[in-house]
């Protein structure tokens, strides 16, 4: 390892926040196991308790980089609810391992999927409300997929809020929502602890989505290079290490469980990180290097969710925002670095629950394409 | 508008956090630096119009009250719903601002550059409370006015190239010169009492319409 000379990380100490979520556990086990030394970094986790406060501190510069919703650092890039600032998504952490709960008087009434949840509003109509974790966020983009896939138009035909996590199983039992979208340990909870009945893992809308992104201040990985490849390598180690064995896994489950990082039964988090057999797809970390890369056509798809929902009022462009947020050629030095094959692609093709394809070509159009959408219509005001 | 003080005339909604009776060290902090505000600011004349919890009642609370001053402290998990308020008016954005124990200079200068929403209110004494808040409200209407000259802009442009097309159309069906066109809008207008760009979007909504048909003319 070449860590002297001009490869030398520009900071040794990389500040990142976390939030106390399943799907942390790359950059906990990184810093637990040491991953970070072997490249010459060391991580300081300093954990988070909103999206907002994280996003303000990666801003301000308090911290140098995130855990962080992918939606939310391209909603960032898009000014979308703050001002517009570069970034950048330094990689993929996880796929999978959210999930969409229902109340347990929805379950009681017959609901198993949106079908039955369309068929139930019909009949009895009444104001629906569905938590999701942020706006500009992934859990709200999987949640208004869903309910769109099932001809509900989420924001005219429900009530949506966002909740913090750990309060969703709270407010799901007392009634006050309907339903949520929200990652494990929180969504499984709520189900083990039968407030609410699962009625989609986040795998079903989209197998194998991205999941939370490593982002970082664009400026920061411009002046901080080999820093910054540094942590993508001890995290694609430790991605490597996470996907190895069942054992590791239950390592990581009690690493996890500690009041320093998610502060839940060490049960939980051992079903969220070790899917039984016959379960649905779970997290996935790094699947030889196809998790953890920053798929261009990944980013663009937020792009598209953010344009379709109105949150982005025009069509931006798609594939340069993208190029620009994706440090895709950071992720390779990082690879070559940890010994992880890359993709020879930039985009990769998925299928969506509605059998819908996305593989990154066509976003103008593919944004435009949805029969349930909010996307204002330009109005000449008198 | 001819209030005295208009400042004393505030309507401050603070979301109050944490939990005093909780094990947890941090949320017991945030409950106390919640309950200090609140005396700094009822000291410093303010008018509180709500101490709202945390809950997923907020949004519609905060809709029926209308404050003009969201206060929240920086540590608590409410911030993101507040977010979304924040994302869901965005024409009617109301200022933020944080509150917490860092006093350092440093922290706010960087969070002001950074463009957040959000003040924050060091130390908590009274006296301190009055010129954040002033600072604060002071920024955020000065960050809406160059909103609203840019939103402006923006509309004024997109009216210019409707009544640009529509000139273009005039020329081009009448054999009109630019001056001429010009002219037979802006009469069109004053005659209809409309504004010159309905005028222009309404002949444009015509040659859509009807198409590429030979028109007599456009009324």
């Amino acid at each position: 390892m070449n860590i002297a000379g001009s490869d030398r990380p520009e900071t040794e100490t990389l500040r990142i926040g976390f939030m106390p979520l399943a799907d942390c556990a790359p950059l906990v086990m990184a810093s637990v196991l040491g991953f970070d030394e072997k490249y010459g970094i060391k991580l300081v986790l300093e954990r988070q308790q909103s999206w907002s406060a994280m996003r303000d501190r990666l801003t301000n510069g308090e911290l140098d980089g995130a855990h962080a919703l992918y939606g939310l650092l391209y909603g960032l890039q898009m000014g979308i609810g703050s001002p517009a600032r570069d970034m950048a998504v330094l990689m993929n952490l996880n796929q999978n391992g959210q999930a969409i709960v229902l109340s347990r008087a929805l379950a009681a009434a017959g609901v198993k999927d949106g079908a039955g949840l369309a068929a139930l509003m019909r009949e009895q109509p009444r104001r629906y409300t569905f938590g999701h974790t942020f706006p500009t966020g992934n859990h709200a983009m999987w949640l208004c997929y869903w309910l769109a896939a099932a001809g509900i138009d989420p924001l005219a035909h429900t009530r949506l809020v966002t909740v913090p996590p750990g309060q969703m199983a709270a407010n799901l039992e007392a009634g006050h929502m309907d339903g949520f979208c929200a990652g494990e340990p929180w969504s499984r909870r709520a189900v083990m602890e039968a407030s609410g009945a699962l009625v989609a893992p986040s795998s079903q809308v989209w197998p194998d989505h991205p999941g939370k992104a490593l982002g970082a201040r664009a400026d920061f990985v411009a002046r901080h290079p080999n820093s910054c490849r540094a942590l993508v390598a001890a995290l694609l180690d430790t991605a490597r290490w996470l996907d190895t064995s069942a054992t590791n896994r239950e390592a990581a489950a009690e690493v996890l469980a500690s009041p320093a990082y998610i502060h839940a039964k060490v049960d939980l988090l051992r079903a969220c990180l070790l899917p039984r057999r016959g379960d649905f797809p779970g997290l996935r970390f790094f699947g030889e290097g196809e998790a953890t890369f920053p798929w261009l056509s990944d980013g663009m798809w937020f792009l598209t969710q953010q344009r379709r929902w109105g949150l982005l009022r025009e069509d931006p462009d798609y594939l340069g925002v993208a190029c620009a947020v994706n440090q895709v050629e950071l992720y390779r030095e990082a690879a070559a670095l940890a010994g992880v094959d890359v993709p020879d692609r930039l985009m990769r093709s998925s299928t969506l629950m509605d059998g819908r394809v996305w593989d990154g070509s066509g976003p103008v159009g593919y944004a435009a394409s949805f029969a349930i959408h909010q996307r204002e219509p330009h109005v000449i005001s008198a | 508008m001819k209030a005295p003080d208009p400042s004393r005339s505030l309507r401050i909604v603070v979301v109050h956090g944490g939990d005093a009776q909780a094990g947890d060290a941090a949320l017991a902090a945030q409950a106390c630096r919640s309950a200090a505000l609140r005396v700094g600011l009822l000291e410093s004349g303010y008018d509180i119009v709500a101490s709202l919890p945390p809950d997923i009642f907020l949004p519609e609370r905060i809709a029926q009250l209308q404050p003009d001053l969201i206060i929240v402290d920086s540590e608590s998990d409410a911030r993101d719903v507040l977010e979304h308020i924040v994302i869901a008016t965005r024409e009617e954005r109301r200022p933020i601002v944080l509150f917490t124990e860092d006093d350092s200079a440093d922290t706010m200068e960087a969070a002001v550059a950074a463009g957040v929403s959000a003040y924050i209110v060091a130390g908590l004494r009274a006296e301190r409370v009055r010129p954040v808040l002033d600072v604060a409200l002071a920024r955020f209407k000065r960050e809406q006015k160059l909103l609203g000259e840019l939103a402006d802009t923006r509309q004024k442009l997109a009216e210019r190239k409707l009544i640009d097309r529509a000139k273009g159309l005039l020329m081009a069906r009448h054999g009109l010169l630019e001056d001429e066109a010009y002219g037979r809008l802006r009469s069109l207008a004053m005659n209809k009492n409309m504004r010159l760009a309905e005028i222009a979007q309404r002949i444009l909504d015509v040659e859509d319409l009807l198409g590429e048909r030979p028109a007599k003319g456009v009324k």
